[in-house]
């Protein structure tokens, strides 16, 4: 049979178009529900970050797991934290997320819209007194029902402030201001004594600052944000004040979490949010900072400091469901949570850990301070980032906060236009 | 002469042609011309990371016209072909004549212009980031003369011009070695023809150097504004992910990054942006062609 170039030609066309076109985007089949089942089968177990410092940790527990369970086999996989929300963008998109994935609240929620995410109040309700309600109910998504991510460790930082430099502005160093407005009249102290050469602040205000000083974020049905109302305005209208009178750091536009934690370092900027493993980078890297560290909680004017929670979540579309949630449920249970967070400074979600003596007892160390402390204000404290908050609305945010801060629109009319800009982004997910 | 059998086999074949270019169509196919395809058909489709989408018709590029972000993008990095291209067109060649010169050490100086070139952009763009820091190399010498402390990367216009500046401090190697290798071939003759009649050095380049390289110069042109309008990794770097103070330094890729990746990635209004890009990337194109023609004439 002859083959005509054309023929040919359109047929190696379709060798490699056709292939390529099944890589669509995931469909919205959930799976059935029931994690019942002989827990057994091969499983992925996708962390964040986790294998330079914890491979130990991991190794061992997934051989634990494998033991404790003959018959199954537990992959681990660890991906870099730059970039980790589009790894799993493209794995949901390719159809090739793993079984099991370490994930936070706001990267489940887009997972369990489009069905990927297993619902655990169906799957496994039988775990959820396991953990305190306000970590559980923080993978709950709204304008859905279920929880959609295991709880996994908890975290919240302290706020580090140089002594020095606040008794160097006449203030006390033993007397760390508390809420917003406290920080404000310090933040202007220090920016008049020093001339504007330290601020006291590096980073813009971000939605959680928001949150902890008392702004509504977003209405009970979760379909619209408010955080344009008046304390809104005047959170950040009070910031504007600090930009002016360069108690906000002038460089705090496009600061990053790296650069504001260098500035702190080299002792321009006079508080900087952190956690207990940066003690040991002050003493390193900056001795005479370490010297004159003083340690307070986070700024708040709710009572309430934020909490950053962890989760592990199932794909819905794991073909091996009993062996998924079995290891999702290993992985965060009470014995684990506190093995890992004897490894590091992170913080259990399970019921009842937090009143360990390893959390309620000092032994007159800087870390241990930090950890005690920290511990006692994550019994009441809130995670202040909507689920439904994402990158994009971070960056809404952000950039009407900067156009205030330059004084190119009222605090007002920025707030209205970022409100405006994160609800249209918010119809647009669906 | 070849025997019945192989002239039968040879005709049921399909062209050889064909199979010695089949790995290179399949790379090119899967590389190339699917994800461009793919991108013009998701660019009317309002299609996000995780659903599919549906087709929308020009509703995405309509809404591209009232996006203020996407305007300041269009102005950055038309802004940045502007100010980048005739500099990578002329400081090249400058420095191509300077290190063409046969004088003891050259070879160091040819190599240490060309370090930029194959250093990480990355490590380029920190390097850059801590020398312009308020509290950095730059503004400690500026205080130390006097002048005071800029604010390299927390002023909008200056934060581009300092991008700008990393761009072509880090092109101008590449570009030089384009550049000599078109001066070799420029006669000698014709340089000793014009000192002989009188010219001097600046007479002799522009009457008989840029001449002999302008095909050179369009081609450097049409690269270098191409690579420019898509400028990506200097602003990323030195303005951060937002894009500089309120997103003012977002250029036209930092905003189809930002827009159609993640979890909640805009895919169909990335895609939008992207064929904008592409277009805008064919007329620079055709627009340095042309400009050539007429010169020609």
């Amino acid at each position: 049979m002859r083959i005509s170039r054309r023929t040919f030609a359109a047929a190696a066309v379709a060798v490699v178009l056709v292939p390529l076109s099944a890589c669509g985007s995931g469909g919205d089949d959930g799976g059935s529900a029931d994690a019942s089942g002989k827990v057994e089968g091969n499983i992925t177990f996708q962390t964040w970050n986790l294998r330079a410092n914890f491979k130990d940790y991991f190794e061992g527990l997934v051989a634990d797991f494998e033991k404790k369970y003959p018959g199954t086999d537990v992959k681990w996989v660890d991906q870099p934290a730059e970039g980790y929300a589009d790894k799993i963008s493209a794995d949901a998109a390719g159809g090739t997320l793993p079984d099991v994935v370490n994930v936070s609240p706001d990267l489940v929620a887009p997972l369990a819209k489009a069905g990927l995410a297993l619902d655990l109040d169906k799957a496994a309700p039988q775990y959820r007194k396991e953990y305190l309600e306000g970590a559980w109910a923080s993978h709950e998504i709204p304008g859905m029902t279920g929880t959609y991510a295991f709880p996994w460790y908890l975290n919240t930082g302290p706020l580090f402030y140089n002594k020095s430099l606040f008794e160097k502005a006449g203030l006390d160093p033993d007397q760390p201001p508390k809420t917003y407005d406290e920080v404000f009249s310090a933040a202007l102290q220090i920016a008049q004594k020093t001339d504007g050469e330290v601020a006291t602040l590096a980073n813009v205000p971000t939605i959680e600052d928001f949150g902890r000083y008392g702004v509504p974020l977003m209405n009970k049905e979760g379909t619209g944000f408010t955080f344009n109302d008046a304390k809104g305005v005047e959170l950040l209208t009070k910031y504007k004040e600090l930009y002016d009178a360069k108690a906000l750091d002038p460089q705090a536009l496009t600061a990053t979490p790296e650069s504001s934690g260098k500035k702190f370092l080299t002792e321009a900027v006079a508080m900087n949010p952190g956690s207990a493993l940066d003690l040991g980078n002050f003493k390193k890297q900056a001795p005479h900072l370490y010297n004159n560290i003083g340690i307070t909680d986070q700024i708040t004017s709710t009572g309430h400091v934020n909490m950053y929670v962890m989760g592990v979540m199932v794909n819905a579309q794991t073909k091996q469901k009993p062996a998924a949630v079995a290891f999702a449920h290993y992985v965060t249970d009470a014995a684990h949570q506190m093995s890992f967070a004897k490894q590091v400074a992170i913080f259990p979600s399970t019921a009842g850990s937090l009143d360990d003596p390893y959390f309620t007892k000092e032994d007159g160390t800087d870390e241990t301070r930090v950890r005690v402390a920290a511990a006692e204000s994550l019994k009441n404290a809130v995670n202040y980032t909507p689920v439904l908050f994402s990158e994009q609305m971070k960056v809404e945010l952000r950039n009407a906060v900067a156009r205030a801060l330059q004084g190119k629109e009222s605090p007002k009319e920025a707030l209205d236009n970022a409100v405006k800009a994160c609800d249209r982004l918010l119809q647009q997910q669906g | 002469m070849a025997s019945p059998a192989v002239s039968r086999v040879r005709r049921q074949l399909p062209s050889s042609p064909w199979l010695f270019a089949a790995p290179g169509l399949i790379v090119i196919g899967a590389f190339v011309l699917y994800p461009f395809v793919s991108t013009l058909v998701n660019a009317f489709t309002d299609r996000r990371t995780l659903v599919p989408g549906e087709f929308v018709g020009l509703a995405n590029f309509r809404e591209l016209l009232h996006d203020d972000m996407f305007w300041i993008g269009l102005r950055n990095s038309t802004l940045y072909v502007l100010g980048v291209v005739p500099a990578l067109v002329i400081l090249p060649l400058l420095l191509a004549l300077l290190v063409q010169k046969s004088i003891p050490g050259i070879t160091f100086f040819r190599s240490a212009f060309y370090t930029p070139v194959v250093a990480s952009i990355v490590v380029v763009g920190l390097i850059w980031v801590w020398l312009l820091d308020e509290r950095g190399l730059v503004n400690a010498l500026l205080e130390t003369v006097g002048v005071g402390r800029i604010g390299f990367l927390s002023d909008q216009w200056l934060l581009l011009l300092s991008a700008m500046a990393v761009t072509v401090w880090k092109g101008l190697g590449y570009y030089m070695i384009i550049y000599l290798a078109a001066l070799g071939n420029v006669p000698r003759e014709l340089h000793e023809a014009a000192a002989v009649d009188g010219a001097g050095a600046v007479r002799r380049f522009l009457t008989v150097t840029v001449p002999a390289v302008r095909s050179t110069m369009v081609l450097v042109a049409a690269l270098s504004s191409v690579a420019a309008f898509k400028v990506f990794s200097e602003v990323y770097l030195m303005a951060g992910p937002a894009g500089g103070p309120a997103g003012e330094d977002t250029t036209l890729v930092m905003l189809v990054q930002r827009t159609g990746t993640g979890l909640t990635g805009r895919v169909g209004y990335a895609s939008a942006i992207s064929v904008v890009v592409f277009v805008v990337t064919v007329v620079l194109m055709l627009l340095v062609l042309r400009a050539d023609r007429r010169e020609e004439r």
